[in-house]
């Protein structure tokens, strides 16, 4: 198997990258990120690092058709989003839909790519009140005018690669629960990475999230497999709000919920946060956990690791020592 | 009280839906008091549900707030060792205090992935067929069934599972609804103003019947066939009536 992935230069990517690689039958990784070479990917025999803006449909177009071809590439997983929440304008949207739109019809009549894998989102669904608790592969997608350009963005996207299943290419959409991880555009790591999350009063709704390294293996069953349309992925992790605040060491402060948006736009104007609470209204009342049954049962995929939550800097530096110090003991016996 | 039926953690002592046993078994002590001496609760047939395996109760509807429904769900809790999974309307995650108390009780909102899933882990779900129908009926309309959905029947003959009918007596005389303000707060249908502002110690008789299952001919693709369900729903809300109508005749009294 010969894989090309696109935004490889963030922490899923470089996951993504590492989790194939690991594979014996994986011969050549064709990494494709947008910012300059990450530390550690390093080209060998069975990897090549580009960097290259797909926001430009030529350059994508001359990516498939030159660098792809050129390696018989066969599996795209097309994972490159813009990550910032409040970042809007046409030079995001070309990067968040403009570029899958740009691959996928580069990929469509392409001598050896036959599989396409888009990085999809749970945020896609609608999650009112008459689609709680659990969310199926046909839930209604999230289609109001209203909703942030963050999430139209990439409610197009999926709905673009959804367009293309049943063709010749094997298109596959995973919508991932969210990743609990640093600088991966993780709102729920950016509203815990705060001494004090706030939490709608009266409301303590369950939540599903999803650790880098079961995200990885999500594509790697996908690339393995010939199933095609979306697949929710979801986390090993499937708990209330007040437990995430609490595992993340945080203090929670319950507010009336008319009071989140402004007290969270105003933390953003102090302390730059990227937490917004307007586009986590529907999950933070609600709820809303990704019902894997689909994946499990095409894809062979189950979550098995637990995310790691983000602790305070004097925890993170306590449980570092007790990791060295746990390894210079082994390494002494 | 054994309150560790079929529960399925998540990975931190809560279920997909946020059930908590320990939560459950808190309220089932609290709830005591009511069950035992105010409602006086006097139950029979309980031995009709199953003790392990995906099972359907339903049950007739009734009274201001789902009182009947708190009763059935400590009925099932005192007399099996199952957590009963009530299956509420679409509003309900919808309330603050309420749909967090709610889903930690085994709650959970009435969506068809919703109630598949908890069928395919082997839960017994509670379902009241007649929906807010039964409550915002007029007291004139007292243990009369109201429109009678057949989802349940669907999901019966397609996870082949068992219905267990139930009739609860006593919920409709003890806070009967004097009037429905079209006030949609929180996207409840209504706001209900009950006669008295606590609900009246009026006595409650649950009857369970015997367990009513599919053809032993229907397949899966027959929960697609809507004479198929409409016939199993209607079998369901027979015995229901029948049931209901049986407790009534025997009953010497609201209060007694």
């Amino acid at each position: 198997m010969k894989v090309m992935v696109t935004g490889a230069s963030t922490p899923l990517g470089l996951a993504i990258v590492e989790h194939l690689l690991a594979l014996p039958d994986v011969s050549f990784v064709l990494a494709v990120g947008k910012d300059r070479r990450p530390v550690g990917l390093v080209d060998t025999g069975r990897l090549r690092y580009l960097a290259v803006d797909l926001s430009h449909a030529r350059v994508a177009h001359d990516l498939v058709w030159g660098d792809a071809r050129l390696h018989l590439i066969n599996t795209v997983i097309h994972a490159a989003q813009h990550r910032g929440a409040h970042d809007t304008g046409r030079g995001v949207h070309l990067q968040n839909v403009e570029s899958t739109r740009a691959l996928l019809a580069a990929c469509e009549d392409h001598p050896s790519i036959r599989r396409f894998l888009l990085r999809s989102f749970a945020e896609v669904y609608a999650t009112p009140h008459t689609t709680t608790q659990l969310l199926v592969e046909d839930d209604p997608l999230e289609l109001s005018p209203g909703a942030p350009q963050w999430v139209r963005d990439r409610v197009e996207a999926d709905f673009t690669a959804c367009a293309h299943v049943g063709g010749t290419l094997k298109v596959a959409v995973l919508r991932l629960a969210e990743l609990v991880a640093p600088d991966s555009g993780s709102q729920l790591w950016d509203y815990l990475g705060s001494r004090v999350c706030l939490r709608p009063l009266g409301y303590d709704p369950m939540i599903n999230v999803l650790s880098l390294e079961d995200a990885a293996e999500a594509f790697r069953a996908a690339a393995q497999s010939t199933a095609i349309g979306p697949f929710n992925i979801p986390g090993a992790d499937t708990l209330p709000l007040t437990r995430a605040i609490e595992e993340s060491q945080r203090f929670s402060i319950p507010v009336p919920g008319p009071l989140m948006s402004p007290m969270y736009r105003l933390r953003r104007r102090v302390a730059g946060f990227d937490f917004r609470y307007d586009m986590n209204f529907a999950r933070f009342h609600f709820g809303g956990v990704l019902d894997g049954t689909r994946a499990r049962e095409q894809l062979g995929y189950a979550p098995r690791h637990p995310v790691h939550w983000p602790h305070p800097w004097w925890r993170e530096l306590l449980d570092r020592l007790a990791a060295d110090r746990a390894t210079v003991d082994g390494a002494r016996h | 009280m054994a309150v560790t039926g079929a529960f399925h953690d998540a990975g931190y002592g809560f279920d997909v839906f946020g059930l908590s046993p320990p939560i459950v078994r808190r309220a089932a002590a609290l709830g005591a008091p009511l069950y035992e001496r105010y409602f006086r609760v006097d139950s029979r047939g309980a031995e009709h549900i199953p003790l392990e395996g995906p099972a359907i109760i339903v049950a007739n509807h009734g009274g201001v707030l789902p009182v009947d429904a708190a009763m059935l769900c400590l009925d099932v809790l005192r007399n099996t060792p199952r957590i009963p999974r009530a299956i509420a309307d679409h509003f309900v995650p919808r309330l603050p205090l309420v749909s967090a108390l709610f889903a930690r009780l085994g709650v959970v909102s009435g969506t068809a992935a919703n109630v598949r899933r908890l069928l395919e882990d082997g839960e017994l779900v509670a379902i009241w067929p007649e929906g807010v129908a039964g409550p915002a009926k007029r007291f004139g309309l007292r243990y009369e069934l109201q429109r009678w959905r057949v989802g349940f029947a669907e999901h019966a003959i397609r996870h082949r599972v068992p219905i267990i009918p139930a009739a609860i007596v006593g919920a409709e005389e003890s806070w009967p609804l004097a009037l429905r303000l079209p006030l949609r707060v929180f996207g409840s249908p209504y706001l209900p103003v009950p006669m008295s502002p606590l609900p009246l110690p009026a006595r409650y008789f649950i009857r369970y019947g015997p367990p009513i299952v599919g053809e032993p001919t229907q397949v899966y693709r027959d929960a697609e066939d809507p004479s198929a369900v409409a016939a199993l729903a209607e079998r369901a809300r027979l015995a229901v009536a029948h049931l209901m109508s049986q407790t009534l005749a025997e009953r010497h009294g609201v209060f007694r």
